[in-house]
Order: C-alpha cells, then sequence, then structure tokens
C-alpha cells in the first residue's frame, strides 16, 4: 500500500515557524481533509510536499521512500499537484496544457507517443474536457481552468494528489462538480488525495478523514463526523456554532451561531 | 570702409596757420606751399597708424550670417584646432586668450587656457573671459554659435571646403583683428606654393585616388571637401568624386574601382589602425594600389585641419601621387 | 466507433497534422533561406549579370570545371565580399531570432528581447572602449573581443546580483538587468562623446553593420552559434512547460533553475557572438518571436527552429537593403529593422484584443 506520510514536519516561511511537528498519512482511496483557520499551515505543508519548502525537521515518505531523495521526474511520476491559483499560458490550447502533464515520463527529447495521446484524451475526457481540447485557456471559465490543471495532473499518472483549495473563487456548482470528480476519481484509481479546504461544510461532506490545524499544529484528526462539532469549532475558531447532520447522509453541517450573545470576543470586530 | 579725413586736417591747417602765421607771411608762395604740404603729410602718416577703435560694420561669415564686428579684436577666443593654426601664423597669438583641448599646433598652444574639448564648449568659461571675437566651425552652428549671439559676442563661422575658400578666410580673419598685411603677405607665399604644384604636376596622368578616413565601414572624402580639392590639385583624380563630402562607401564599390593610390588618414593618439587595416586587408591585394604598394598613411592634424598647413598637406599629396616628379 | 475513440482519434490527427505542418513549415523557411540568400548574391552596388553569379559559384564546386570569363576582382566580390557578407547576416539574425524567443519564453514576458539583461549594453561598452584604446596586439580583433567579454561581463554582473540563493527570480533579473543597462548605456556615451575623430566609426559600430564581413568572422562566430542553438534547440521542451508558473514547471518534474541558467548562458553566448562584430542591431529579436508565434503556435519546438530561420532571412534582406537603397553609400542596417519594427508594433498592438502570448 503506498501511504503518504508526514512524520513529525516542521516547516518555517522566512524564518518564522508555520508548521511545528505534524504527523499524519494518506492512503491510497481516501480523500484527507487539512482543514483550519487562515494562517493555520495548511497552504505551506502542500508546499512542503510538493518540495516547494524545505523541510525544518522530520521527514516525508512515500511508499517508504524519503521524497527529498527521489529526482524531480520520479517526484513528477507519484505525486502530482494543483495549486491554488496556477498560471497557465492564454494562447495555450487545452490540449496542449494536458499533454504538458506527460513531461516526466517524456524527458528531454523523445516525443509523444500514441500512448501518450490516449492519456491525455483519457484524461480530458475524464474531466468533461475532451469537447473543448483545441480551445484557447484564455477563452476558458474559471471552472473550466480548473478542470484543465485536473486533467493536467491526471496525465501524469500519479499515486497521489495534493489540492491546495480547489474551491476557493469558484461558484456552488463548480465547487461540488470538481469535488464529485476528485472523489470520484481518487475511488476509481485508487489515488492518495490530500486537499486542503477553508469550507468546512464542504470539507465534511467529500472528504474521508479531516485534520485541524492550528497555530501550526495537529489539533485533533478523524473521520467529519468524529471531529466536526461545535466545541472543535469553538477552539479552532474561537467562534460559537451550530452544527447539525445534513438530511440526505446525516454528515456535519455547520451553521455560524447568530445569537449576539453567543459571538466570542475574538470574532467581534474591534469598536476602536 | 574708407575713413574721412578731410574735417580734422582742414581744422589743424587753420591752427597752424595762427601758430605760424607770422612767418608763413614771410616764405614766398612755393615754400609755403612745400611747408605747408610735408606737414600735412606728417599728420597723415601719423594718423594712419593710429589704432583708435574704428567701428568696422558688418561681415559675411562663411556660414552665411551677418555679424557686426566693431572696433579691433583683442581679446580673441578660437574654438577650433584650424583656426587656432590660423590665429598664430596671422602672429595674433597674443591676443588668443581660449583654445580648444585638440589645439596643439604650434605647440605653445597648448599651454593656452582650453575653453572646449571635440564638440562641447564650455560657454560659461567663454564668456567669463570677456572676448570681443569667437572663431567658430560648422559643428558649432546648432547650438553654440546661437547661445554665444544671444550674449551679444561676436561670433565668425569659418568653414573651409576648398583651398580658395581657405585663403579667403584667412583673409577675413587678417582684415578682421587688423593684420591685413600680413594676411596679405600669407595668402601670396600660400598661393605661389599652389601654382608650382599645378604646374609640376600638369601634364601628367592623373592616378585614381581613394581617400580613407576611416575603414569600417569605409569613410571616403567626395565632391565639395577639402581633400577633393586637394586631391585634384595634386595631380590626382578622386574615386570618389561623385560621393557627398563625407560618406561611405561599401567595399564592393571600392574595390571594383581599383584606385591606383590609397591614402589613409591616421587616427589621433597616432594609432594606424585604418592604414594597417588597408595594407592587410585581403580583399584588397588585386587593387593596383596594393599590388604597386602604393598605400600611405598621412597626419589627420594636418589632412584634417584646414589652416596655413594644408598647403603642406597640397605638397604632401602631390609627392605621394607623384613620385616620379619629385626625384 | 464510439465517441471516446471519435475523439482520441480526433487527437491524435490534430498532434499529428500538427507535428507535419510543423516538420513542413521548417523545411520550406530552409529552403526560403537558400532561395532569398542566393537571390539577393545577385545584386549589389556592383552590377554582375545573374547568371554570371551562379557560374562563378557553381565554379568553386569541387570537379567542375567552368570556362572562366569574369575577372577576379569580379569574382572575390561574389565570394569574398557578398557571400561571407550573406552568411553573417544570416547568423546573427538566427542568433537575435531564437535569444529573442528563449528570453520572452523564460521571462513570460512579450517584450523581452536578447538584450534586456545587459548583452547590448556590455557589449557595446566593450567596442568603444576599444575604439580608444591604444592596444594594438590584438590588431583588428580589439573592438570585436572587448565586446564580447563586456557582454559577458554585463550578464554575469546581472545574474549576480538578481541571484538569490540558488534561485534567479524573473523580475529581480529584469530590474538588474535595466539598472545595470542604464549604467552602462551612460558610460558608452559618454566615451563616444570624447572619441573625437572616432565618432563615426562608433556610432556605425552601435548602430551595426555587415559592412566588412569576411570568411574569418564566419568562422569565429559559427562554432558559438552552432554550440548554442544546438542547447536552446534542446531544451524547448522545458521551455515550453515553464510557461506554467515555476512551481507547476517544478512539479512536473523541471529542474527550473538549473534551465533558466543554461537557456541564459546559450542565450547570452549566441547574442554576444551575433553582436561582437556587427554591432547591436535592434528589433529582430522582438520582431521574430511574435510574428512566427502569431502564425505557427507557442509550441518553441517548432517556434525555436522557425525563428532562427526567419531571423535569418529577415537580417538577410535588411542587410541587402542597407547596402542597395543609396549605393555605394550604406545605411546602418539598425536604422533599417528599426523601420521595420515600428510598424509592426503598432500592428501588434492593434491585435490586442486577441491574445498573442
Amino acid at each position: 500500500m503506498i501511504k503518504l506520510e508526514m512524520q513529525g514536519i516542521s516547516l518555517s516561511y522566512n524564518h518564522a515557524p508555520v508548521v511545528d511537528k505534524v504527523s499524519f498519512q494518506v492512503v491510497p482511496g481516501e480523500m484527507l481533509g487539512l482543514i483550519g483557520p487562515n494562517g493555520c499551515g495548511k497552504t505551506s505543508i502542500i508546499k512542503a510536499l510538493s518540495r516547494v519548502l524545505p523541510l525544518r525537521s522530520g521527514k516525508i515518505q512515500l511508499d517508504g521512500q524519503d521524497i527529498n531523495r527521489l529526482s524531480r521526474s520520479q517526484m513528477a511520476k507519484l505525486i502530482g499537484v494543483v495549486p491554488q491559483n496556477p498560471l497557465m499560458p492564454e494562447t495555450f490550447t487545452v490540449a496542449e496544457v494536458v499533454l504538458l502533464g506527460r513531461t516526466p515520463h517524456l524527458g528531454l527529447l523523445r516525443h509523444e507517443s500514441a500512448g501518450d495521446l490516449k492519456i491525455v484524451e483519457w484524461a480530458m475526457e475524464r474531466t468533461g474536457m475532451s469537447t473543448l481540447a483545441s480551445r484557447k485557456i484564455g477563452e476558458l471559465s474559471g471552472g473550466e481552468r480548473q478542470r484543465v490543471t485536473v486533467a493536467r495532473v491526471l496525465a501524469q499518472e500519479p499515486v497521489a494528489i495534493l489540492l491546495d483549495e480547489p474551491t476557493a473563487n469558484l461558484d456552488i456548482n463548480h465547487q461540488t462538480a470538481i469535488l464529485d470528480l476528485i472523489r470520484d476519481l481518487c475511488k476509481e484509481r485508487n489515488l492518495a488525495v490530500l486537499i486542503a479546504l477553508h469550507d468546512l461544510n464542504l470539507a465534511a461532506q467529500y472528504c474521508d478523514k479531516l485534520v485541524i490545524l492550528k497555530g501550526g499544529r495537529l489539533f485533533t484528526e478523524g473521520t467529519p463526523r468524529q471531529v466536526i462539532t461545535a466545541e472543535n469549532i469553538l477552539a479552532v475558531y474561537g467562534m460559537n456554532s451550530l452544527v447539525y447532520p445534513h438530511p440526505e447522509n446525516t454528515l456535519p453541517v455547520v451553521l455560524a451561531s447568530n445569537k449576539a450573545d453567543n459571538r466570542s470576543n475574538n470574532s467581534r470586530i474591534s469598536e476602536k | 570702409m574708407a575713413t574721412s579725413l578731410e574735417s580734422p586736417s582742414t581744422r589743424i591747417e587753420g591752427d597752424f596757420l595762427f601758430l605760424f602765421g607770422n612767418d608763413l607771411a614771410r616764405m614766398d608762395l612755393m615754400r609755403r606751399f612745400y611747408f605747408l604740404g610735408s606737414i600735412i603729410l606728417a599728420l597723415l602718416i601719423a594718423a594712419s597708424g593710429c589704432k583708435s577703435p574704428v567701428p568696422q560694420g558688418n561681415i559675411t561669415d562663411d556660414l552665411g550670417r551677418t555679424v557686426q564686428i566693431k572696433g579691433i579684436p583683442q581679446r580673441i577666443v578660437s574654438l577650433s584646432p584650424s583656426n587656432t593654426e590660423i590665429v598664430y601664423a596671422l602672429g595674433l597669438e597674443d591676443r588668443l586668450i581660449g583654445v580648444t583641448t585638440y589645439c596643439n599646433y604650434p605647440p605653445e598652444a597648448q599651454k593656452k587656457l582650453q575653453v572646449s574639448g571635440y564638440s562641447t564648449v564650455d560657454v560659461e568659461k567663454v564668456v567669463s573671459l570677456q572676448p570681443d571675437l569667437i572663431l567658430a566651425d560648422s559643428i558649432h552652428k546648432t547650438e553654440v554659435i546661437p547661445a554665444l549671439e544671444k550674449l551679444g559676442i561676436p561670433v565668425i563661422g569659418i568653414v573651409a571646403p576648398s583651398l580658395d575658400q581657405l585663403l579667403a578666410d584667412i583673409e577675413l580673419v587678417g582684415k578682421i583683428s587688423g593684420k591685413q598685411n600680413a594676411a596679405s603677405v600669407l595668402v601670396a607665399s600660400l598661393k605661389q606654393r599652389i601654382t608650382a604644384v599645378k604646374e609640376k604636376t600638369a601634364g601628367a596622368s592623373k592616378p585614381r585616388v581613394f581617400f580613407v578616413t576611416w575603414h569600417d565601414p569605409l569613410w571616403t572624402v567626395g565632391r565639395g571637401s577639402m581633400i577633393d580639392d586637394l586631391i585634384v590639385r595634386a595631380g590626382g583624380s578622386n574615386m570618389a568624386s561623385d560621393l557627398k563630402a563625407n560618406q561611405t562607401i561599401d567595399l564592393e564599390t571600392a574595390i571594383q574601382r581599383n584606385p591606383e593610390v590609397i591614402v589613409v588618414l591616421s587616427s589621433m593618439g597616432d594609432q594606424a589602425v585604418s592604414y594597417n587595416f588597408l595594407k592587410n586587408e585581403p580583399r584588397f591585394q588585386a587593387t593596383d594600389a596594393l599590388k604597386n604598394n602604393r598605400v600611405y598613411q598621412v597626419d589627420s592634424d594636418i589632412f584634417g585641419r584646414t589652416t596655413p598647413r594644408t598647403i603642406d598637406a597640397l605638397e604632401e599629396l602631390a609627392k605621394l601621387i607623384h613620385p616620379e616628379l619629385y626625384k | 466507433m464510439t465517441t471516446q475513440q471519435n475523439q482520441l482519434n480526433a487527437l491524435e490527427n490534430r498532434v499529428t497534422w500538427r507535428r507535419r505542418f510543423s516538420i513542413f513549415s521548417v523545411a520550406a523557411m530552409a529552403v526560403g533561406l537558400l532561395v532569398v540568400g542566393s537571390l539577393v548574391l545577385t545584386v549589389g552596388s556592383v552590377h554582375i549579370a545573374f547568371r554570371q553569379v551562379w557560374a562563378i559559384l557553381v565554379s568553386h564546386l569541387p570537379l567542375v570545371n567552368l570556362e572562366v570569363n569574369w575577372s577576379s576582382t569580379t569574382d572575390m566580390i561574389v565570394t569574398g565580399i557578398r557571400l561571407p557578407r550573406i552568411i553573417l547576416a544570416g547568423m546573427a539574425g538566427a542568433a537575435l531570432g531564437v535569444a529573442g524567443a528563449t528570453y520572452q519564453g523564460l521571462f513570460r514576458n512579450p517584450l523581452a528581447d536578447p538584450y534586456l539583461i545587459g548583452v547590448a549594453q556590455g557589449a557595446a561598452l566593450g567596442a568603444v572602449t576599444g575604439f580608444l584604446l591604444p592596444w594594438t596586439f590584438l590588431g583588428g580583433y580589439l573592438i570585436p573581443v572587448l565586446a564580447f567579454l563586456g557582454a559577458l561581463v554585463s550578464v554575469s554582473a546581472v545574474y549576480l546580483i538578481a541571484r538569490v540563493g540558488k534561485a534567479i527570480p524573473v523580475t529581480t533579473l529584469i530590474l538588474a538587468g535595466v539598472a545595470i543597462g542604464s549604467f552602462l548605456i551612460s558610460l558608452t556615451s559618454y566615451i563616444t562623446i570624447i572619441s573625437a575623430d572616432k565618432m563615426p566609426g562608433i556610432l556605425s559600430w552601435l548602430m551595426g553593420k555587415f559592412s566588412m564581413a569576411n570568411w574569418e568572422q564566419v568562422g569565429l562566430i559559427a562554432p558559438f552559434l552552432v554550440v548554442g542553438l544546438a542547447v536552446i534547440f534542446i531544451f524547448a521542451r522545458p521551455l515550453n512547460v515553464m510557461q506554467l508558473d515555476e512551481e507547476q514547471a517544478e512539479q512536473l518534474g523541471i529542474n527550473v533553475e538549473r534551465t533558466k541558467l543554461i537557456l541564459m548562458a546559450a542565450s547570452t553566448l549566441i547574442t554576444a557572438a551575433a553582436v561582437c562584430f556587427v554591432g547591436t542591431i535592434g528589433f529582430v529579436g522582438i520582431i521574430i518571436p511574435h510574428a512566427v508565434r502569431l502564425i505557427w503556435g507557442p509550441d518553441h519546438r517548432t517556434l525555436l527552429p522557425l525563428a532562427a530561420l526567419s531571423g535569418a532571412i529577415l537580417l538577410i534582406l535588411a542587410d541587402t537593403a542597407s547596402r542597395t537603397l543609396f549605393p555605394p553609400t550604406e545605411i546602418p542596417v539598425g536604422v533599417i529593422t528599426a523601420f521595420l519594427g515600428a510598424p509592426f508594433f503598432l500592428f501588434l498592438l492593434r491585435r490586442k484584443k486577441k491574445a498573442v502570448f
């Protein structure tokens, strides 16, 4: 079983510590959500996993191997990253961008083979981009661009996928569409999926397991039902809330409490 | 402009009559006539040598400008090496108060105060010297001359694209500065030398001369330039006479016209870059000039200026073009 | 066939067709280059008949025995003056076109040109210094050598200033290039002003000229060009990937910093080689990549070879114009390319509605 393990990792950003001795693991076929307030270290952990941010201490292992020992190409064939605001060249077509996902398999000079094109076509089809294959990126909507990046990552044929807040800036229908897609892919291809989310309800609906971070430390982990509670939310976010089971599947749904005296000091905007 | 001495002299005559009335009355008519006449003559001679400020009026310079000169200039600034040499040649060096950094002939000129570089003039410095005459060049036409004019200083532009113009310029400077005699003498001797060269080279065939001022790209001199004039007068034919005064010529054309004599201008700083190039460039080896080893270098301090030494240049050029006539 | 199959076929067809079109374009443009080069060989201020030019060329081929009915001067004009000049112009054009395309790709900026990080300014300062130094041991090679060194030193300075640890942040690089470039330009201007009688020579160099091109220069520049172009062409795919942001490129397996360094070094090398003999010629490095991209798209595997070929063609034509417009005088090549550049930029601006980058 190819596990993605984080063992006691600590990270600094510009010499300021942002993550302190966090450990957890992601197993294939499981969608793990990273949640917590802004600045809790979600994005930093994703960056550490994609080797953008160096570890101050601890180890990250994929399939028992320290990922820092892998070459870039090897990493790219194992882990795919869907960043928060990926830059894409406006004049490339969808097919061309998705084709870039085959880079780690192609090396410097080899030309794309029919097999590579098959994979690209499959990736586009799976993300619903086939009919838009020859459209230029500049002509796409935000949701469509998001899906192009997912298709590109799929073309890498990774065993693990990391997503950094994929639902930010999307309409609610596109938010659910992309998460549906990710979850289906996770189960179909037995991928280990780590997804950083800010929306607690989406996290509850889609993730098999959740890791809550607070101030760079692991606060708690467990299934959504175990972890998304009013007490935890108060402890982590400093806000009073109401947690109800979703009528369709009993997964927790979080509502902010509206009673004035139920708001804590932390969430009140200062009068001064 | 002729000056009139009539009014003063009748006054003087009247005074003398008063002073010497008794003596004159005792002389007979002829002796009286001779006596008065010699006094008047002596006065006339004295008056002609007098240097009192006499307004000169309007001068037209080589740039077509009309300049008003008042009196004989005593504080002269030269803005080009050519003009400095002319000033020295006319014996005006005592009145020379400002020169450029490139004025190196005669050597004493280097001791004078420098007010200008190659093309950039320190107008402040010039003005602070309070000159009453500035000798400028064509490069000063657009900016420096108008600036100096606005400050009320007389500026004369001197540009000599031919020997005739050069001689006229020497006479002009002589006239303005009250040195007409020196100018006439100098011009006469220069003319003599020019005629000598003309006579010596008359009748000889005119070889094609290629005058090179820079090698990359090839710059040469065409019609309307001093050097073109010199080439013709020295008994040669300017290979680039169909070109403008200062122009580039491409390698193809230069080679195809097959120069018989190549004269290369030295660069400042005594480097022989252009000369070495012309001598060694393989593609020129087939020309008559290279085959007969007739590539020469000349000093840009002499050939690049328009001064009395330009006649030295003419003589040197004649020797290079017609060595057989000067054995 | 299922729709899946249909669409897969469609994709395969498109890719195959694309690839064939690219190969065909490159071949066609190479042929075009040869045609233009040979036509231009027959033109010059000295009139030589078309047929005679060909006869001269053919007569130089081994094993050919043609009756010679032209003078050795004519032969020398064709093979010793025009031919090396055309080849040199082509090489310089190829170098500038590719370097421009590379910088535009590296910096993801449509205004990038080969001179962005200080190559031109360093070369200019080196050359202008060479004009004034009284050293004679390098003879006529003093100026090109100093120009070449000046370019390398300038880019190295920019690189060292912009470097942060092991990384070269792109914005810092551009800013450092602009800053150092301006400083070098001011020095160059000062030296030009005090250069006295060398000024025409200096100004000619700064505006670019091929007038004294000879086979020796061709032989000296060719190795730099071949090596530099080969390296850049090999890195065409990483350059494609780098059109995504640098993080994504790293995650796709590209060693971004190393790629940046290699591409910058190779581009600097070919640009320095191109300008050290002929001076700084502008606009080719910007116009060519844009024009090629407009027609053939942004894939660098096609863009780079086509930029080389079209850059060569453009500069050969510009050089021909420079020596045939007002014979026998020559207009500096840089003036001609600037003339072409201005309207081209206006054209680009008007097409802003449709993204060109």
